[in-house]
């Protein structure tokens, strides 16, 4: 073994339940590499990190570090081998300030918390990262969140950084920071393996790019080899590139019934003044930068959230003037919210697939039901599952046992079981391999050709461009600017967006 | 007692007519710059309406009533004093309001002498139309300002306008309706007359018995004059838009109070036919300008729009100049051999746009 390896695998396997999610994997890791994992959800990227960084144990196979066979039974003890990990769903505690969770598992006998934050201000401000450490991890955004834990990995000198999905929540503008700072760690001789999506960032980052399918290894080649073409058909086995963002819209949609109007909306301090409508048969794309409202503006609409109560401004549906305190009645008026945070407020993950989806019909029913039937569920379940193509073991099969896509799929049938009018995805392609980002555009077009009224968030600027009839720019709490497909440009969505 | 409780309730919490809410443009009223696309055909002092008798335009530029052929202006009469509305009857007479204390009837555009003349009771008239039963149709806008001081109309929250029915035949005058907030534009079809309510930001349907009834509530704009559209249905100006600083102004009586005793009517936070001409304005900085850039979508101090309706009063689509245009301040719109004529008072411009191209690419 060269000593230029830092960390390798061979024929690496994991079985779960008799399944594998990796098959016979061999991976090396280069010291001061940039190495880019990517392939399909269910490829077996995330078990691949996961058994690097300790969560998980090979079922066979060898793992070595520095040369040397070892097999991390934590991430205590992949952490002590100089192994982090920067979970896509952050791994924080969201009750504790930033300095805490910097420096959680590092506490002393006596620990002055007032030198627990003067330390972590330094070393935050070392990394230039704005994230005060004396604020909740709770109340900080997904972009900060992220920074906390990347700081947290670099705070713990790690030899090898490993990110699963890290630009996912980010902003074009904190994404190329994101770069940089990659670009410093492997400076320092950090190696890195990251996980993405966005294979436009695994090309101008990566020095080396693994593609990952079915749980086996396809390739491992220099990412200068690879274009994107290229690497979509090792991912998914066929040429899917021009059925993604490439093609530009032609035609829109004609706009139906005026089937909401948000008027005015505020919620401190996130949302002010918003206002905008959203029409039936209609794809109302939403894109801004993180922290423009748009989230928390459609939250209030389904009644997950609530707007101020003073000159809080008003929502109707249908004309009618709604007020939704709690998610139920919109549910019942016919609203849905399909969560950008599917792994908190999506589904229940030890529950089953039929499960998950029968507790979305249930919400239909403003008094709850008495009589439960599981023959109803079963059929419920099953029935979406088959619409949907969810790729699963069983029906009975528990929803954490899913890759991201089939995940996602879970959490739309919920709500498409409820039939609403007015449907609100919010980032539905995050974290969702290329494969089932086509079925779910696909399932997103269908609703808007059904004459549904259909919103979708999205932060990613060729997705909105690619389903949208309409694009609305939200900027600091507001929508500034509305676009028709037709004449939308991304330069001219980038400019309202931050200007 | 109920409907006083409900409004401090309002008030309190900001709900209802006490609400700070502004509609947005979308749907049919989606922003575009249809109206900085349109040709110019004549700049002017001071153009305020247009009327057609079929075959030309008649404009009144302060006190000259000209007509355009061709795009040519000729000079076809000069009164003493500022028209402030102009409308072609039936039978081929023009009506002519005089600083809207006046409306003087025409047998014909050149006609000498005018053979009837309503001036009793009138302060404000701002726009007229022929009905179809020989009378003339008026809307007085304010029984307390003259029709150059809107601004304080709306800033008083004043509810003086009326709509009247002007008989040449008889020299009778009929209040039709009143109490409106701003009556600025009717058009009479059939047994109603098409109302704008620049106030309240609709335009009404005014039944010959008095009764009214909404036909296209919360507009983002404050509508005016009205005319008729080839196929059915109208045109519909509006001189400004809306904005949450102004709503909010008139919400605070006392600040605009002050404001009208201190402050130069210029500079005053309320909306304007022109805008941007001078650092003492009351919208400045990065809310109208990045980098040098003024936003088309910062929050208007004025506005150029146009709405095509359909015969129900519902918009089909519409044409804009956004805060970065200039053709601000529309105040009339009428076709004449499938272009459509505007007024852009603000700049003091007259605008062309064919309307086939329009019909064509909003699918009406």
């Amino acid at each position: 073994m060269s000593d230029d390896i830092v960390l390798s695998l061979s024929k690496a396997t994991k079985l779960y339940a008799g399944v594998p999610a990796i098959d016979g994997v061999d991976f090396d890791l280069r010291r001061g590499e940039i190495h880019a994992l990517v392939g399909e959800n269910g490829a077996g990227k995330s078990t691949l990190t996961k058994v690097m960084a300790g969560v998980v144990t090979l079922t066979s196979g060898t793992m070595r570090v520095d040369g040397v066979p070892i097999s991390p039974q934590s991430p205590l003890e992949a952490r002590h081998l100089g192994i982090a990990m920067v979970f896509q769903e952050n791994s924080l505690v969201p009750t504790m300030t930033v300095a805490q969770n910097l420096f959680l598992g590092q506490e002393r006998f006596y620990n002055r918390l007032r030198g627990i934050y003067i330390a972590a201000q330094q070393f935050l401000q070392s990394l230039n990262f704005d994230v005060t450490p004396t604020a909740t991890v709770g109340a900080l955004g997904a972009a900060k969140k992220q920074m906390v834990e990347i700081a947290r990995a670099v705070l713990h000198k790690a030899k090898v950084i490993i990110f699963d999905e890290p630009t996912a929540s980010l902003t074009p503008e904190e994404k190329k920071y994101f770069f940089d700072l990659v670009r410093d760690l492997q400076k320092r001789g950090v190696s890195i393996v990251f996980i993405s999506h966005a294979l436009e960032e695994a090309l101008a980052l990566a020095d080396r790019i693994t593609v990952l399918r079915d749980g086996k290894k396809v390739v491992t080649d220099d990412a200068s080899k690879f274009d994107r073409a290229r690497i979509v058909q090792a991912m998914v086995g066929r040429d899917l590139s021009h059925t993604l963002y490439g093609v530009r819209k032609t035609t829109v949609r004609k706009a139906g019934s005026r089937v909401l109007v948000v008027q005015n909306l505020k919620m401190a301090p996130m949302v002010k003044n918003n206002s905008l409508s959203v029409f039936a048969g209609q794809i109302t794309g939403v894109f801004g930068l993180v922290g423009a409202g748009r989230t928390e503006t459609f939250k209030i609409v389904s009644g997950v959230l609530k707007r101020d109560f003073f000159y809080g401004g008003e929502i109707f549906l249908h004309d009618k003037p709604v007020r939704f305190r709690v998610p139920a009645p919109a549910v019942t008026a016919g609203v849905a919210y399909v969560t950008e945070d599917r792994k908190v407020e999506g589904f229940f993950e030890t529950a089953s697939i039929a499960r998950n989806i029968y507790l979305g019909l249930l919400a239909k029913f403003p008094g709850g039901r008495t009589l439960l039937s599981r023959k109803e569920a079963n059929a419920v379940g099953s029935d979406w599952v088959k619409a949907l193509n969810v790729r699963a073991i069983g029906d009975e099969a528990k929803v954490v046992e899913l890759s991201g896509g089939n995940q996602q799929k879970v959490v739309i049938a919920k709500s498409l079981v409820q039939d609403p009018e007015l449907i609100i995805f919010d980032e539905p392609t995050r974290g969702v391999d290329v494969g089932a980002i086509v079925e779910i555009h696909e399932l997103i077009n269908r609703l808007a050709d059904e004459g549904k009224a259909v919103v979708v968030i999205s932060s990613y600027l060729p997705e909105i461009m690619a389903l949208s009839d309409r694009i609305l720019v939200s900027r600091q709490g507001k929508v500034v600017e509305e676009f028709s497909a037709l004449e939308a440009t991304e330069e001219k969505i980038m400019y309202a967006a931050i200007h | 007692m109920i409907g006083a409780i409900q409004e401090f309730a309002n008030r309190l919490l900001g709900r209802g007519d006490a609400a700070i809410a502004v509609p947005t443009f979308d749907g049919a009223l989606k922003s575009n710059q249809k109206l900085e696309e349109a040709e110019t055909i004549l700049e002017c002092a001071a153009p305020e309406d247009l009327a057609t008798d079929g075959r030309s335009i008649y404009l009144a530029d302060g006190p000259r009533l000209l007509r355009l052929d061709r795009d040519q202006a000729t000079e076809v009469r000069r009164f003493d004093r500022p028209i402030s509305a102009l409308a072609f009857l039936a039978d081929g007479g023009l009506a002519a309001a005089l600083t809207g204390k006046e409306v003087q009837v025409f047998s014909e555009p050149s006609a000498p002498k005018p053979h009837a003349v309503f001036s009793t009771g009138l302060n404000a008239v701002n726009a007229l139309a022929p009905a179809l039963d020989g009378t003339l149709v008026a809307t007085d806008g304010s029984a307390a300002y003259g029709v150059e001081d809107w601004a304080r109309d709306l800033l008083e929250s004043r509810r003086t306008g009326r709509l009247l029915s002007l008989d040449p035949a008889t020299g009778a005058t009929t209040t039709l309706a009143s109490g409106l907030g701003f009556a600025f534009g009717a058009r009479a079809t059939g047994d109603e007359v098409l109302v704008s309510e620049s106030w309240k930001h609709r335009l009404i349907a005014v039944a010959r018995d008095g009764s009214t009834r909404i036909t296209l509530p919360h507009l983002p704009v404050y509508p005016s004059r009205l005319s008729p559209a080839t196929g059915g249905g109208h045109w519909l100006t509006a001189f400004v838009a809306r904005s949450l600083l102004v709503e909010f102004v008139l919400r605070e009586p006392a600040y605009r109070k002050r404001m009208m005793a201190e402050i130069d009517p210029q500079y005053w936070i309320a909306p304007r036919l022109r805008s941007g001409l001078s650092f003492k304005e009351p919208l400045q900085g990065a809310h109208i300008k990045t980098m040098g850039v003024v936003k088309p979508w910062a929050p208007p101090r004025s506005y150029g729009l146009v709405i095509r309706l359909d015969a129900s009063g519902a918009p089909l689509y519409s044409l804009h100049s956004r805060v970065d245009g200039t053709n601000h301040g529309v105040v009339a719109a009428v076709e004449r051999d499938g272009d459509l004529i505007m007024i852009a008072k603000g700049p003091g411009r007259i605008l062309k746009l064919p309307i086939a191209p329009l019909d064509r690419e909003f699918g009406a």
